[in-house]
C-alpha cells in the first residue's frame, strides 16, 4: 500500500443513484442466473468448468452411439430406446449433481458470503429457492437434450422426419415430462444435503451415497422382504423411482424379470413419490435456510 | 405488509427523505441465544449522521447490526429502519441499506469487479447499472487495475475496500460497518477512516460504525451509542462529550516555574503536569495576562491550547473498555 494510487482517494465526486430500483424479484432472478451459469463453470475458472462441462458430454456418449449406428443403417434401429436413456445415464446425472451442488450452495457458506445476500433485496427463502430452480434447471437441460438429440437424429436418419414426427410425436411430452421429475427430484436430494455442510468432500459423498447407496439397499430389502412388503421399499429408492416414473410416462412395458416389473406397482405412484420427495426436499431445504446463520 | 407481496419499483431519490426519517428506532429489543442475552430490551432512537457504535467485544455490537439487517430474528421487540419494520419490510428495506460485515465474506476466484457488479443486482439494481456503479464506487474506494484479478491474491487492505464497495454499490441510504478497521495496519487504518468520514459527508450516506477503538469513534463519528452487556449505556452527540473542558493548557520555551509563580501572583490558579502548565480558564482579562507574563519573563510560547475532553477519558472509569486495544493508534 506504500504505492501513492493505491493509497489516495481520487476526487471525482459522488453520482448518486436515482435510476430504477428493482427489488426483490430482479434480485432472485439475477441469482438464478448467476447460479445457473454457476452451475456450468461459466464466467468461473477452467477449473470449475471441466467437472460439469465433462459430465455433461458423457450424457451425450449414448444418444451419439444411437445417431451414428442409425445413420450408418439409413434405417429406424433401436439399439436405445428413450425409455431406457435415462437409465444409462443415471449415475453421471447423479454425479453431476453431486459435482455441482455442493459449490452452488457450499462455497457461499465456505467464503460467509451469505451475510452479503441475506443483507440484500431478498429473503432466505428466495435464496433456497434460486438456487434449487438453478440447479433443477441444470440438471434439465442435461437430461433433455441428450433425448432430443436422439430424437432429432433418429427422425433424420430415416429419411422421412414428417412421418418420423407424427409415430413418435409422443415421445417428446414423455421424454419432458420424466426429465422435469427427474431433474426436480435430483436436484432436491442434492442440494439439500450439499447445504448441510461447507464441505465440498462431504456433501459429494453424501450425495452419492443417498442414491446409489440408497437404491442399492432398496433392491436387496426387496429380494430378501419379498414382493408385497418389499415393493413399498422402492418408493424410497431413488434410481427405482426414476425409471418407474420414466417407463410411466413413456407408457412402455417394464422388462419382466425386472424389480420393478415384479412388484407391479400402478407407474402414475412413482410419479406422485418423486413429486413427493422433491417437495419434501425443497422443504427441508428452506427449513435449512431459515435457520443457518449467516 | 404481505409476506407474499414483491417490493415494487422503489424509486427514492435524493437524500431529503432520510433526513425526515428518523433513521433508527428499536423498541424493547431483545436477541437471546438460549440462556444467553446479547441485545435486552434495547429502546433506541437515532436520527441520520454518523454514529459510532462502542463496547467491548460481545456488548452486542454486531448483534444489534445484524437484528437491524434483519439478519438475525429478534427474540421479541420491533425494530423500524427509515421508516421500515425490519423484520415484515426486509426485502424493501435493504434495498436501500448496505453491510459490511467484520469477518471474511468474500469468494477467492471471481474478480472484484464481477463481485461488486453482482451483489449490486441482488441489491435490485438492472444489470447495466450495476456495471456503471461498479466500476464507479471500486474507483471511489481505491481499486484500480486489481480490480479485473481474482480476489484469492489480495491483501487484507483490498479485501476490506472490495468489502466496503459492495456495501456502497448501490447507494445505500444507510450504512452498516461492522469494525471496518479490522486487520488494517495504521495507515490502511487512516485512508478507510477517512474515506468512510468522507462518505457520510459529502456522500451524504447515513453511517452506523461499530468499533472498540474509541479514538476511531471520536474521530469519525458525529453521535455515540454506547452498549454493555447488551444494555443502551448512552446515545449522546459527540458535540456533548467530548466538549471543551475549559482547562487552557500552556507550553512556554524556558522556566514554567517561573511563569507559574507569576500568574499565580495575578491570582489565577495553575497546576503544573511536566513541562505543561494547566490553567482553569475563567475571566474575560485570563488570555491577557498569560501573554503579558510571559512577555514580561522573556520567555517563547510553544503551546496555548483549549483543552478537550477526550472519549478514552469519559471511559476509563469503566474496566470493560479499558482493555489494551483502547489506547490510541
Amino acid at each position: 500500500m506504500s504505492d501513492p494510487t493505491v493509497g489516495s482517494i481520487y476526487d471525482i465526486g459522488y453520482q448518486r443513484y436515482g435510476g430504477l430500483r428493482l427489488g426483490r424479484r430482479h434480485a432472485i432472478w439475477a441469482l438464478y442466473v448467476h447460479s445457473l451459469r454457476g452451475v456450468f463453470g461459466i464466467g468461473r475458472s477452467l477449473s470449475s468448468k471441466v467437472g460439469p462441462m465433462g459430465l455433461a458430454v458423457i450424457v451425450l456418449l449414448p444418444a451419439i452411439f444411437q445417431l451414428g449406428v442409425a445413420a450408418i443403417a439409413s434405417q429406424e434401429i433401436e439399439v436405445i430406446r428413450p425409455e431406457d436413456y435415462y437409465q444409462l445415464i443415471e449415475v453421471v446425472l447423479v454425479a453431476f449433481c453431486a459435482v455441482v451442488a455442493p459449490e452452488l450452495v457450499g462455497r457461499d457458506q465456505r467464503t460467509h458470503t451469505l451475510s452479503l445476500y441475506f443483507s440484500r433485496a431478498l429473503r432466505r427463502q428466495d435464496y433456497a429457492f434460486a438456487k434449487f430452480a438453478a440447479l433443477a434447471t441444470g440438471m434439465l437441460a442435461i437430461t433433455i437434450i441428450p433425448q432430443a438429440v436422439m430424437f432429432v437424429g433418429n427422425g433424420l436418419a430415416v429419411n422421412d422426419f414428417g412421418g418420423y414426427m407424427q409415430d413418435r410425436w409422443t415421445d417428446l411430452p414423455s421424454a419432458l415430462g420424466s426429465a422435469v421429475l427427474l431433474s426436480g427430484l435430483i436436484a432436491g436430494i442434492g442440494l439439500t444435503i450439499a447445504a448441510q455442510t461447507p464441505r465440498r468432500a462431504y456433501s459429494t459423498v453424501g450425495i452419492l451415497a443417498a442414491f446409489v447407496l440408497t437404491s442399492a439397499i432398496g433392491a436387496s430389502v426387496f429380494e430378501a422382504a419379498g414382493r408385497d412388503t418389499g415393493r413399498f421399499v422402492l418408493l424410497f429408492s431413488p434410481f427405482h423411482v426414476t425409471r418407474g416414473l420414466t417407463f410411466w410416462f413413456f407408457d412402455a412395458a417394464l422388462d419382466p424379470g425386472t424389480q420393478l416389473a415384479r412388484a407391479d406397482l400402478p407407474g402414475i405412484i412413482y410419479a406422485i413419490d418423486a413429486t413427493l420427495i422433491a417437495l419434501f426436499m425443497l422443504v427441508l431445504l428452506l427449513r435449512r435456510y431459515q435457520k443457518i446463520s449467516p | 405488509m404481505g409476506v407474499r407481496r414483491f417490493g415494487p419499483n422503489i424509486r427514492l431519490s435524493g437524500t431529503e427523505r432520510i433526513s425526515d426519517l428518523t433513521l433508527v428506532r428499536t423498541a424493547g429489543l431483545t436477541k437471546r441465544y438460549g440462556k444467553i442475552t446479547a441485545l435486552n430490551a434495547l429502546d433506541l432512537e437515532l436520527q441520520t449522521g454518523i454514529i459510532g457504535l462502542v463496547g467491548a467485544n460481545g456488548a452486542g455490537k454486531s448483534t444489534l447490526i445484524k437484528l437491524l439487517l434483519g439478519l438475525l430474528e429478534p427474540t421479541s421487540g420491533l425494530a423500524e429502519v427509515m421508516g421500515f419494520d425490519v423484520f415484515r419490510q426486509g426485502p424493501e428495506l435493504r434495498q436501500f441499506v448496505g453491510y459490511m460485515p467484520e469477518h471474511d465474506c468474500l469468494p477467492k476466484d471471481v474478480s472484484a469487479t464481477e463481485f461488486v457488479a453482482h451483489m449490486a443486482q441482488i441489491s435490485g439494481l438492472p444489470r447495466a447499472a450495476a456495471r456503471d456503479r461498479t466500476a464507479e464506487t471500486l474507483r471511489h474506494v481505491g481499486l484500480f487495475e486489481e480490480r479485473y484479478r481474482e480476489m484469492r491474491g489480495y491483501s487484507t487492505g483490498m479485501k476490506q475496500r472490495v468489502k466496503l464497495a459492495q456495501a456502497l454499490v448501490h447507494d445505500p441510504r444507510l450504512m452498516l460497518l461492522d469494525e471496518p478497521t479490522n486487520g488494517l495496519d495504521p495507515q490502511g487504518r487512516d485512508e478507510m477512516l477517512r474515506l468512510i468520514r468522507r462518505i457520510g459527508t459529502e456522500f451524504g450516506i447515513a453511517i452506523i460504525l461499530s468499533s472498540h477503538l474509541l479514538s476511531e469513534i471520536e474521530r469519525v463519528c458525529d453521535h455515540l451509542v454506547e452498549i454493555e452487556d447488551g444494555r443502551l449505556v448512552r446515545s449522546e452527540p459527540m458535540t456533548v462529550l467530548i466538549a471543551p473542558t475549559g482547562v487552557l493548557t500552556i507550553e512556554v520555551d524556558g522556566d514554567g516555574a517561573l511563569l507559574a509563580a507569576r500568574l499565580r501572583e495575578h491570582g489565577v490558579a495553575v497546576r503544573r503536569s511536566g513541562r505543561l502548565l494547566l490553567v482553569q480558564k475563567e475571566g474575560d482579562t485570563l488570555l491577557d495576562v498569560i501573554r503579558d507574563s510571559i512577555v514580561d519573563l522573556g520567555l517563547g510560547l510553544m503551546r496555548l491550547e483549549q483543552g478537550q475532553r477526550r472519549l478514552e477519558e469519559l471511559f476509563q472509569s469503566q474496566p470493560t473498555l479499558g482493555e489494551e486495544d483502547c489506547s490510541r493508534v
